[in-house]
C-alpha cells in the first residue's frame, strides 16, 4: 500500500497537468471546433511569462496572475486578425495555426536562446502524506488544477458569457437572432482558451525544461484528451485526462517514458475506433 | 458503358493530359541531365528526386482524397530507418542486405499505415481529425527514433548505410544512383498518373466530393481510402529507404514533424492533385530552402510559417494557380485597354 501512494500521486499530478492543458483545448477545439495547433505555444508563452517576471525579480504568484492576462490579450488579437478568418474550414485552421506555431517557436528561441530557462516554483521541499514524502509543489498543482476545473464549469453553467457561448455553439444563427453577438462570443471564448493555456504554462514551468519547444509535447496529448474524453464536453476533459494521464503514469513504471507516451497515443487511436464520439460525449 | 459515363471518363482523361505531358518532358529532361553535371551537384539532384517521390506519395493521398496527412514523414522515416537498421544492425550478407533493407523499409511503412489507417479510417475519422491523428503519429515516431537509442542511434542517428546493390551491381557512383532515383520516381509517377487517370481516380474524386453518396452507390469507400493510404505510405517508405542509401546515414530529422510540414508545402506549391506538380514544387522549394537556411537557422521555419498563413489567407488555391489567375487577369485588362 505504501508503495502505491507515490504512484497514485504521480498519476494525479500528470492528470492535473493534462487537465489544465486540455481545458483551453476543450473550449477552442471541442466547443468552437477550431483546431488550434498553436495551443502548445500558448503554454510556452505562459512559462516564459514566468521566466520574464522572475527575471525582473517578481514572484511566482505575480506570474500566475499576469500570465492568463497576457494569454487573454494575445488570444483576442490573434482571433481578430487570423482565427476569425478560418472558422468553418478546419484545413485552413490547421495550416494557419501551424504556421503561427512555427513562427512563435522561432521568435521565442531567438529572444531567449535555446538553453532551458531557470524558473522556481513555490513550496520547495517535500511534505509527508500518508507516511510518504512527496513534493509539496505537486500537491499544490493538483489542488489548483481541480479549482481551475471547477471555475471553468461554473463559468460555463452559471454566467451570462457561458450561456451565450453554449447557445452559439448549439446554433450560431438562432443565438444571433436572440441578440448574442457571435463575433464577440467567439473572440472571448478563444481568448479564454488561450488564457487557460498560459495559466497551465506557468504551473508546468517549475517541473519542466522551459524551452521554446516545450509546448509541442503537450499538443498531441491534449488533442487526444479532448477526443477520447468526448469533443464538446467539459466533464469529458476530466475523463480524457484521467485515462491518458493514468495510463501513461502506470506504463512509464514498466517501460521507458517515450515508449509509454507512444503506447498511450496508440491506445487512444484504438479507443477512437470503437468510441468515435468519446467516453463522455456532450 | 453509357455515353454519359464515357463523357465523364473522357473529361477525367483530358484533365490529366497536361500533367502527363509535363511529366514526360520533365523525365526526358532529367534523363540527359548527367551529361552536363556530375559529382556533388548530381547527388543533390538525386536527393531532390527522392524528396519529390516523397511529395508525390503525399499528393497521391491528399490531392486525390482531400484528406491531409500530417504524418507522412513517419512513413518516409520508417523507410529510411528500416533500411539503416537492416543493413547496419542485423549483420546480413552485404550482397543482399540493402535489398532486404529496401523491403523492410517499404513493408514497415505499409504495415504501420495499414494498422493506423484501419483504426482511424474505419473509425470514421475524416478531415481535420485525420490530420491530428497523423500529426500525433509523427510525434510518436520521432519520440521513438530519439528515445530508442540502442536501435536507432538516438539524436545522432545511424551512420554507414551502404548504397543499394542488386545482384552484384552497386549503385555507388553519382550517375548510377541518380538514375536509380530517377527510375523509381518515373515508375511511381507514371504508375500514379495511369491509375488516377482511370476508374479508380474517378471513384476517389467521388469520395472526396461526397463519401456518403459514393458509399450509397456501392463503393466500399473505407477500403478504397485505406488502400490509397497504404500505397501512398509504401511509396513514402520507398523514397525514404532510397534516400538513406544515397546519403549514407539516417537522423531523427528524417522522421520529424518539420519534414511532415515541409512536404505539405512542396505539394501545395506545385498545386495539389496534379501529381507531377508535387515533384516540381519540391525542386522549387528545395532551392529556396537552401538559400533561406543559409541566412540563419531560424529563418526557414519562420518562412514556412509565413507561407502557411499566406497560403490560407492570400492564395488558398495554391501559389501557381494564384499567379496564373493574376496573370490572365492582367492580360485580360491589357486587352481591354488595347480595344
Amino acid at each position: 500500500m505504501q508503495a502505491a501512494i507515490p504512484l497514485i500521486l504521480n498519476a494525479m499530478t500528470l492528470i492535473s497537468i493534462l487537465l489544465l492543458v486540455s481545458l483551453g483545448m476543450a473550449i477552442i477545439f471541442g466547443l468552437m471546433n477550431v483546431i488550434n495547433l498553436a495551443h502548445g505555444e500558448f503554454i510556452t508563452i505562459g512559462a516564459f511569462t514566468l521566466v520574464v517576471i522572475q527575471g525582473l525579480g517578481g514572484s511566482f504568484w505575480i506570474a500566475l496572475i499576469v500570465a492568463p492576462m497576457v494569454g487573454y490579450v494575445i488570444g483576442l488579437v490573434l482571433e481578430k486578425i487570423l482565427i476569425s478568418r478560418v472558422y468553418g474550414n478546419p484545413l485552413h485552421a490547421i495550416l494557419v495555426t501551424w504556421g503561427l506555431s512555427l513562427i512563435l517557436q522561432q521568435v521565442i528561441q531567438l529572444g531567449f536562446g535555446s538553453a532551458p530557462q531557470p524558473v522556481s516554483g513555490p513550496f520547495p521541499g517535500p511534505v509527508t502524506i500518508a507516511g510518504v514524502l512527496y513534493p509539496a509543489y505537486r500537491l499544490f498543482l493538483i489542488a489548483f488544477a481541480l479549482a481551475t476545473f471547477v471555475a471553468v464549469v461554473v463559468i460555463f453553467k452559471k454566467t451570462r458569457f457561458g450561456l451565450d457561448l453554449r447557445a452559439s455553439i448549439q446554433s450560431t444563427e438562432i443565438a444571433a437572432v436572440m441578440g448574442v453577438n457571435p463575433d464577440r462570443v467567439n473572440a472571448h471564448a478563444f481568448a479564454l482558451g488561450s488564457a487557460l493555456a498560459t495559466l497551465a504554462g506557468v504551473l508546468i514551468a517549475p517541473m519542466a525544461a522551459v524551452t521554446a519547444y516545450m509546448g509541442i509535447n503537450y499538443l498531441a496529448r491534449s488533442f487526444f484528451v479532448v477526443l477520447v474524453g468526448g469533443a464538446g464536453s467539459i466533464p469529458g476533459v476530466a475523463a480524457g485526462s484521467g485515462i491518458i494521464g493514468g495510463l501513461e503514469t502506470l506504463l512509464s513504471y514498466q517501460i521507458p517514458v517515450t515508449v509509454a507516451q507512444a503506447t498511450v497515443l496508440i491506445l487512444a487511436i484504438v479507443i477512437l475506433r470503437f468510441r468515435p464520439q468519446g467516453i463522455l460525449p456532450s | 458503358m453509357s455515353s454519359g459515363l464515357k463523357k465523364i471518363h473522357r473529361q477525367a482523361a483530358n484533365r490529366m493530359r497536361v500533367p502527363t505531358l509535363v511529366a514526360v518532358v520533365l523525365v526526358l529532361a532529367l534523363c540527359v541531365l548527367p551529361i552536363w553535371i556530375d559529382g556533388y551537384t548530381l547527388n543533390n539532384y538525386r536527393d531532390i528526386l527522392l524528396l519529390g517521390l516523397f511529395a508525390l506519395s503525399l499528393d497521391l493521398f491528399w490531392g486525390r482524397t482531400g484528406i491531409l496527412s500530417f504524418g507522412h514523414a513517419t512513413f518516409f522515416g520508417l523507410g529510411a530507418y528500416g533500411m539503416a537498421i537492416t543493413t547496419i544492425k542485423l549483420g546480413l550478407d552485404p550482397a543482399w542486405a540493402s535489398l532486404a533493407g529496401l523491403a523492410v523499409g517499404v513493408l514497415l511503412a505499409a504495415v504501420v499505415a495499414l494498422f493506423v489507417g484501419y483504426f482511424i479510417l474505419y473509425g470514421g475519422v475524416r478531415g481535420a481529425y485525420f490530420t491530428i491523428v497523423t500529426l500525433a503519429l509523427t510525434m510518436i515516431a520521432s519520440h521513438i527514433a530519439i528515445g530508442w537509442s540502442s536501435m536507432t542511434g538516438g539524436d545522432s542517428g545511424l551512420i554507414g548505410v551502404p548504397p543499394l546493390s542488386v545482384l552484384g551491381y552497386t549503385f555507388y557512383d553519382p550517375v548510377s544512383s541518380f538514375y536509380l532515383a530517377l527510375g523509381a520516381l518515373t515508375l511511381c509517377l507514371f504508375g500514379s498518373l495511369w491509375v488516377m487517370h482511370g476508374r479508380f481516380g474517378l471513384v476517389l474524386k467521388a469520395i472526396q466530393d461526397d463519401e456518403t453518396k459514393a458509399r450509397t452507390l456501392g463503393y466500399k469507400t473505407q477500403w478504397l481510402l485505406l488502400k490509397t493510404f497504404v500505397v501512398s505510405a509504401a511509396m513514402a517508405g520507398l523514397a525514404g529507404a532510397l534516400y538513406a542509401t544515397g546519403t549514407g546515414f539516417v537522423a531523427p530529422d528524417m522522421i520529424a514533424l518539420l519534414l511532415s510540414t515541409e512536404v505539405i508545402i512542396w505539394v501545395a506549391v506545385g498545386g495539389s492533385g496534379s501529381l507531377v506538380g508535387a515533384v516540381i514544387g519540391t525542386a522549387i522549394v528545395w532551392q529556396l530552402q537552401v538559400k533561406i537556411s543559409s541566412i540563419s537557422f531560424a529563418a526557414w521555419p519562420i518562412a514556412i510559417g509565413v507561407f502557411f498563413i499566406l497560403l490560407v489567407l492570400v492564395f488558398p488555391e495554391g501559389p501557381v494557380a494564384f499567379l496564373a489567375r493574376k496573370l490572365s487577369k492582367l492580360r485580360g485588362s491589357r486587352k481591354g485597354e488595347a480595344q
